[in-house]
This record gives structure tokens, sequence and C-alpha cells, in this order.
């Protein structure tokens, strides 16, 4: 009785509160993602954009083929039709894995020891992660192409050493090297803080228990804390392979010029080619690899979850 | 310290001056007295002077401003209402929607924006539609925030409060809203600081005239690099510094408020 | 364990607690800042604003503020990089734009989209200093819809001592395009990012048209840009100029008023080299920049007053002396710095001219062929 009482107070109050940010949503994000979906089965506009659905009644001179209207697969065959779409999203995959992995082996040591340092150091210590955070994503990247320019230090510093070998000159810049570590640059702090979260709760006993039993460090490492800060390893792997796949800043600003990514294809699609139809395909196609890897990631982590649990 | 600790000391230091010196190259390189960032020439303060007196420059640098304030305050709004809506109430649908954003990489929200304000809703794209594509993407994280301070908190103290007799809103008012303030702040920080610095969703939704930071810094990084740009920056990293250390000066003092009135920070 | 989560979070989320207040008031300082300066520099209430859709660095800032007193208006410039993105963006619908200058093939596409107001010649008593060459153009015949006002040449730009150092030819696109000139420049290269200017520099280096849309020519031109490829630094359309005046590029293709920009970069920064640069004999793209009137313009007689202002040939040289764009306007020659003047790449001769050609538009077809053999070039 009380809970069916409670459960009806309840109601109103939950339209007032979870109805504006739904109906918010609902607009601006579900609609335009269900737009995005119809102009994939839409022709491309003779002039960008996209055809009208019906035979307009104004005539607008041809250049070429009569203006086509209505539905058709074609961006679909178009993107299935040639193996060169698939090869960029596998390189797009690779340059997140690669990026995942490198910002993965980087942030373990740092967010182990802000996890187990002083309390008052460790707010210093997390701040100073996010502090670079804070300041334009663009200037970060724009810093590598000074760093990494030809004339830099560090590259002198490189091809000088590579020349005692007899090795030629590399460009650092523009490379794929340039796009990685821009990659890994501006999502680092996006790996350090889940782990950090995770470690932080870790429970010392378990260590100290750990090695009243004989196990040396690097065992202690293995079988207590790598396994225990596994969500954690999931979560911040996931906020940094995602938003990777889908980045197009940093191949457009450091990469070389085979270094495009699908980002660099959908902005080309959208602002170069005028090919609305195809650019909503390759959207498509990138948020259902982006969702399959959620899902992975998701059950990744609850996998290790109830292992820890057992 | 242990000879462990030591190998973690060191790798910190390493990653934290990986994080640190290209930000240091930035600010050095915009002091010098050279038009190229090639090499080091001379000390100058030029490039600071060349900003103050760049219109368009200060004019993006503005209506940045304007779009984060409004963008976060609807953010911090709306996001303050889902956070709560899903911890309470056994929502299906709205956590989907308020975390998908989040998770998506920005250039799918960005496209699918610029579809949807020009074919369905024939807006001419502006300050309207970046305000309204930022908020679409900070909502998700201020309910993060707002939700996850909900669940670190003690149910019994609305229980109580219910049994005093309070209604839903004085609840609200009186109780959930102080304890999740500092969440909600720390939402509408987080979203300004998301929308001052959003590259990707503002290039697909930006109109006609009205020049946007980022912007405007990826034209100049692309097409007339001076070191203009480091001084810009520079100065937005030192705002950002100075922001921080008042921050923590005055957190100092609210967090001895907070232990006194909740009886004990470490203890219990 | 309330109280301890509590206090964790208490930790770096309160930190901001005054927050809001500093960013207030210091917003309020900037808008004000900023209102205070706009202010100072225009007369009060109703002041009228010209929309420009404009390249980057294309017009000269004191003919803009000349214009500003001379119209008691403000100028609003909005840039674009590619003609592309112009159309891209116009394409989605934006608008407000009274004024824009796109190159001929772009206004070829918004001529026939019929989206530009036709001239009032009328309110353009200047415009009979334009040469007769650059007029009636196959894009818009009587030149009902637009006015030139400059152009540029796609060439190449060098290092003049690293090339003769290393006996490489300066007048040719086979310096581009032949791996043997290539192998000794590996890395030091950049050609334009523009899937249309690369393959018109492949056509005409292969003896077609710049135009040519014959499949199987530009197959051949994709195998030869491939083959050249791995020799390249990058595709660039922008950076190359910042590049080759710091001595980090040896060879670049692009625009004649890019180039112009980097040998005075190089000079004025006193480097050890020059730079230099030519139209390839085998013919080039040139990019003739009209000024046209968008639709959704509603300052159409501020527009025709900038238009007739620009066609003053005083006003005109600026431009030219500042860019090193080419002029079509024959009032403006006497303005115009002699060296620029007598500079063939950037004033070609009569016989040249012949070799160069405008580019045309493409289908929607053919558009997205040469999408995904941009696509193949960039990732093979």
């Amino acid at each position: 009785m009380k809970a069916e009482e409670a459960q009806r107070k309840q109601q109103p109050a939950k339209f007032f509160v979870a109805g504006p940010p739904m109906l918010f949503l609902l607009l601006f994000f579900v609609a335009p993602s269900l737009i995005m979906i119809v102009t994939s089965f839409r022709f491309p506009g003779e002039f960008g954009g996209l055809a009208p659905f019906a035979p307009s009644s104004v005539p607008v001179a041809p250049i070429g083929t009569p203006v086509e209207t209505g539905f058709t697969l074609e961006a679909y065959e178009f993107f299935f039709g040639d193996i060169i779409y698939a090869k960029i999203f596998l390189k797009s995959f690779a340059v997140a894995a690669a990026t995942t992995l490198i910002c993965l082996v980087m942030a373990y040591p740092l967010a182990l020891l802000i996890a187990r340092s002083d309390k008052r150091l460790r707010n210093l210590m997390v701040l100073l992660v996010v502090l670079p955070f804070a300041s334009n994503f663009l200037i970060r990247i724009y810093a590598w192409m000074i760093i990494l320019g030809p004339e830099s230090a560090l590259s002198h510093f490189i091809n000088t050493f590579l020349g005692a070998f007899g090795l030629g000159p590399v460009s650092l810049l523009f490379s794929p090297f340039a796009v990685l570590v821009g990659m890994v640059y501006v999502h680092l702090p996006f790996m350090v803080l889940p782990l950090y979260t995770n470690l932080e709760k870790h429970d010392r006993s378990l260590l100290d228990a750990a090695q009243d039993l004989g196990a040396a460090r690097w065992q202690r490492f293995w079988r207590v804390t790598w396994p225990l800060s596994l969500p954690g390893v999931f979560s911040g792997s996931a906020l940094v392979f995602i938003p990777v796949l889908g980045m197009f800043a940093v191949p457009d600003i450091l990469g070389g010029t085979g270094d495009i990514l699908i980002g660099n294809l959908i902005k080309d699609q959208f602002l170069g080619t005028r090919d609305w139809p195809f650019g909503s395909v390759l959207s498509i196609m990138l948020t259902l690899a982006v969702l399959s890897v959620a899902g992975l990631a998701a059950w990744f982590a609850r996998s290790s979850g109830t292992e820890r649990a057992g | 310290m242990s000879r462990g600790n030591r190998w973690l000391w060191l790798a910190a230091i390493l990653v934290y001056a990986f994080l640190y010196i290209p930000l240091a190259v930035v600010v050095i390189y915009s002091f010098n007295d050279s038009r190229l960032n090639a090499e080091w020439v001379g000390f100058t303060l030029l490039w600071y002077k060349t900003l103050l007196n760049d219109h368009e420059m200060l004019l993006a640098a503005r209506n940045s401003l304007i779009i984060a304030f409004s963008a976060s305050l609807s953010a911090t709004l709306l996001g303050t209402m889902a956070g709560l809506a899903i911890h309470r109430y056994n929502l299906k649908v709205l956590p989907v929607l308020v975390f998908t954003p989040v998770a998506m990489p920005e250039i799918l929200l960005g496209v699918s924006l610029l579809l949807f304000f020009l074919q369905v809703l024939h807006l001419t794209l502006g300050m309207a539609s970046i305000i309204i594509a930022h908020t679409t993407f900070c909502v998700g994280f201020v309910a993060i925030i707002v939700r996850a301070r909900l669940q670190g908190m003690d149910e019994s103290i609305f229980e109580a409060a219910r049994d005093l007799g309070a209604s839903s809103w004085q609840t609200f008012r009186l109780v959930t809203l102080p304890l999740i303030m500092p969440a909600v702040v720390a939402g509408a920080l987080m979203s300004f600081t998301l929308s001052i610095d959003d590259f990707v969703i503002t290039f697909f939704t930006k109109g006609v005239g009205e020049p946007i930071l980022p912007i405007q810094i990826y034209t100049m990084i692309k097409v007339a690099v001076t070191p203009e740009v480091n001084a810009v920056s520079t100065l937005l990293m030192l705002l950002t510094l100075v922001m921080i250390i008042i921050a923590s000066r005055l957190e100092a003092n609210a967090l001895a408020d907070k232990t006194s009135a909740t009886g004990g920070g470490t203890g219990t | 364990m309330t109280c301890r989560t509590d206090s964790r979070q208490a930790g770096p989320k309160s930190f901001f607690r005054a927050i809001p207040s500093l960013l207030m008031s210091l917003a309020i300082l900037f808008a004000a800042g900023c209102g205070n300066h706009e202010k100072s520099a225009n007369s009060a209430g109703g002041e009228k604003v010209l929309h420009l859709f404009n390249w980057n660095n294309y017009v000269a800032p004191e003919t803009l503020d000349r214009f500003s007193e001379f119209c008691n208006c403000r100028l609003s410039q909005d840039y674009y990089s590619d003609n592309e993105e112009m159309l891209a963006k116009l394409a989605a619908g934006a608008a407000g734009y009274d004024l824009i200058v796109p190159t001929g093939n772009a206004m070829d596409t918004l001529i026939r989209q019929g989206v530009l107001n036709p001239l009032d010649k009328s309110l353009l008593p200047n415009f009979k200093n334009i040469n007769p060459a650059y007029l009636d153009t196959a894009f818009d015949p009587g030149n009902k819809y637009s006015v030139p006002y400059a152009y540029t040449i796609t060439l190449i730009g060098f290092n003049r001592e690293k090339l003769e150092a290393l006996d490489l030819p300066t007048d040719t696109w086979a310096v581009i395009f032949e791996p043997e000139h290539l192998e000794k420049i590996k890395g030091r290269v950049t050609v334009l990012d523009s899937p249309r200017e690369l393959m018109a520099a492949a056509l005409k280096y292969l003896g077609y048209s710049a135009n040519d849309i014959d499949e199987h020519h530009w197959k051949q031109a994709a195998e030869l840009i491939l083959r050249a490829k791995p020799y390249w630094a990058a595709f660039n359309n922008t950076s190359y100029v910042r590049e080759l005046a710091a001595g980090n590029l040896w060879l670049a293709h692009g625009y004649s008023n890019d180039m112009f920009q980097a040998a005075h970069d190089a000079a004025k920064t006193g480097r050890r080299f020059t730079i230099e640069y030519s139209t390839p004999k085998e013919g080039a793209v040139l990019a003739l920049d009209s000024m046209v009137l968008h639709r959704s313009g509603n300052q159409s007689d501020l527009a025709h007053q900038f238009i007739n202002f620009m066609l003053e040939g005083k006003n005109a040289a600026e431009l030219t002396n500042l860019v090193g764009s080419g002029n079509p306007n024959m009032g403006a020659m006497p303005y115009i710095k002699p060296e620029i003047a007598n500079n063939k790449a950037i004033f070609p001769d009569p016989e040249l001219l012949t070799r160069l050609e405008m580019l045309r538009d493409l289908d929607r077809k053919q558009r997205r062929l040469l999408s995904r053999l941009w696509t193949e070039i960039k990732l093979k």
C-alpha cells in the first residue's frame, strides 16, 4: 500500500524532473540521428546537399545525368563497392588501438602513484594531469608541430643520432608517428582519471596480505592490483578508443599524405565533396563500429567484475 | 621510499614532462621575435600587442564566452535534472539518451546536428545553433557528475526529510540541492570548459560572420600562423591557472566550513 | 562510510565553489571591453554591416579601413581556404553573405543553382577598368553576375638555391611527378590537398586538358600521382607557405599569391635562400576570382558600392601589392609595384595565357568518382 502510494506521489515529480532533459535530447540528439539515417538513403543534390524527394518544378540546368529523386541504396553500394573504405576503417581501428595501448602504459604508473600518494598531494597531482586539458585542444596539437618540425631541436637530435648509424634523416612531422603522438597527448588524461578512480579504491590490506604470504612485488601487482583495476582499465580504454576513432583534427594538422582516418573522410564528404548521402553512410558505419566497441568494453568490464567478486 | 616507488616516480615525472613540455614550448615561442615558430630569435611582446589589437580575435573570444555561458547554464540545468531523475527513478530511456552523446565521437554529433538544423528546422546557422549543439553534448557530463554525487550520498537523509513531512519540492530545495551543489558547480565548470574548447562540433554548426575562438585558432594554424596563436593560448592557460588557484584557496575555506557542518571529514 | 565519500568528493569537486561569480565578472568585463572597442570604431546605432565571404587574406586591411570610412559602415568577413569549403557551407544553407568571391568553377555552380543576384551595372561606373581578356567567361557570358577581382595561377614554388644545387628543372611539372627528380628532394615537397588541382596538374603534365572528364585519363593521372606520392612530404593547402619560408620545404605545388608571400617572408626574415615560383610550361590552372552577390544578402547598395570601390585602380592595386595576386584591372597597373608588375608568374605572357585553363565544375557522379579516386590516392 505504502509503496504504491509513494509511486503515485512520484509520478508528477517524475515528469517535471525527467521531462525537460528527455524532450531536449529527443529533439536534438535522437531526431538528428534519425535524419542522418534517412539521408543515407537519398540521392546527392546536383550541386551538393541533397536531391529533392520529388522532381522539383523549378528547372535546374543539368550538367550530366538528369536529377534523380527519391530513395536509393546507391550510397551504400558505393561504400561496399570498394575495399578502400574497409581499409580506412581498419586503419582507424589500428590507430585507436595503438593510442589506447600507449595511453595505458603511460597512464598506469602515474595513476598508481597518485592513488598511493598522500591525500593532499593526490589532489594536486590529479589537478596537474587535468590542467593541460584546460588549454585549447588545437593549441596542444599545434605545439607538436613546433616540437616535431624538421628544424626543431628534437628533429636535429634524432637525425644526428640516426646519421651516426648511417641511417637517413626521418621526418617526424606529417607522419603516422606524429599522428600517434598527437592522439596520445590529447587523450592521456582520459585514461589517467578512470584508472586513478579505480586504483584509489583498492584495499591496501590485500597487498599487505599478499606480501605476508611471500609474493614478490611483481606478483603482487600482477595477481592483485592488475585484476582489481580491470574495470578502470576498460572504462579508460573506452574513453580513449572511441573518441580516437572519430578524430579528424589530429591527422588533419599533424598527419602526412596517407594518414587520413575515417573522421577526415566524413568531414570531407560534408565540407568538401558535398556528398551528404555518402557522408551519412560513413557516419552510420562509424556509429556501428563505436557501438560494437562500447558493447565489447562493457561485456569485458562486467565479466572481469564477476571474476573479481568470485 | 621503496625501490618500486622510485620507478613509479620516474615514470610519473616522465609523463608529467610529456604533458607539460609542449605547453611550455607554446608559451616560450609566444615571446619569440620572429613571425615563424621555427627557432628562437629574441624576446618580444609584439604578439601580445597584436593580439589585443586583433578585433576578430577579441570578437571570437567574446562570442566563445557568450556561447560557453549559455551552453553551460542550460546544460547544467538539464543535466542536473537528468542526473536526479536517473538516480531517483528507475528509468530506461533517459540514461541512454543522456549518456550516449558523451560516449559518441563528436564528429557524429556535429554532422547529424548540421543535417538536422538545415533540413528540418531550416535554421540559419549561428550562435543559437552552436549553443544548442554544445548543450546537447554537455548535458551528459553534468548528469554523470551529479548522479555520481547522489550515488555516494546516504539515502536516509531523504527519508528523514519525507518523514518530517517535507514535500518533494521542499526536500529538493532544502536538502538535495545544497548537498549536490558542489557537483552542480563542477558540472557547470566542466560544461563551460568543454564549450570554450570545443572545436569539432562548433566546426560543423557554426554560421556566418561570427568568429568563434577555436575556429579562429584553427584557421590561424592552417593558414596565417603567427605567434599570435601562441599568445592567445598562453593567456587562456594563464586565465585557467589563476581561476584554479583562487578556487583552491576558496576550497580550503569551504572545506573547513563543510567539515564542521557534516561532523568530520575522515572519521566516522 | 558516507562521510569518507563526502570528504573525498569535497576534494576536487567543491574546488570550484566561487567560480561562477568569478567567471561572470570576467565575462562581463570582456563583453564590456569588446563592446567599447567596437563602439569607438563605429558610429552609434543602426550601423550597416557588409558581410563578406572571402578567401583568407584577400583584401588589404588598408582597403577595408578606407572603405569603412567611405561608406560609414562595418565589414564583417568570414573565410574559406577552398572553394569546396565555401560551396559546401553555402549548400548547407549558410546565409547572410552579401558578397562572395568565388573562383570560376565555383561561380559556375552558384549561377546554375540560381543563388546569385544579377549586378546593376549602372552602379558600377568603374567596371570599364577591367581587362576584356578576363571578361565574358564561359561561366558568366556578359558578366551578368560577376566582376573579376583577382586571379591566381596554381604553379610551383621553390627554394632556388637548393634546386639549383641539385640541378633540378623549375619550369615543368616533371619536378613534381618524376621519381628521377623527386629522389633528390624526397620529403621536401608538398602538393595541394585538392583533388581538382592535383588532378589538373597531372592531366596537364600528361598532355590532357585540365577539364578532361575521361575516366581512363583520370586513372592515368591517378597512377602518375601514386608513383610520385612516396616522395612527397604531405598534401597541404596552406602551411606550405610557412614551411617554404622556413626552409623546411624546397618545392611546393601551390597558388601564386601564396608563393609571393613565402618569398616575401623568406626575404624579411633574412633567410640565406630565396623563394621563387614559376608556371610550368605544360600549362596550369588559372583561377579567376570574381565578386558576386549572394541572394541571401540584404545590403545590395552597399555591396555595389564595395564592388565599385574595389574597381578603382588604386584600391585594386593594393591587394596585388600586398599578396601578389594577378590583377585583371587595367586601371591598377600604374599603382602596382614594378617588381610585381614585371613578374611573369603573376602577370603571364599572352602566349602562356593560352595554356592556362579555368576549371569547370563536375556533376555529382563525376564528383563521387573523383572522391573515391582521391581516397585511394590518399590511402595507397
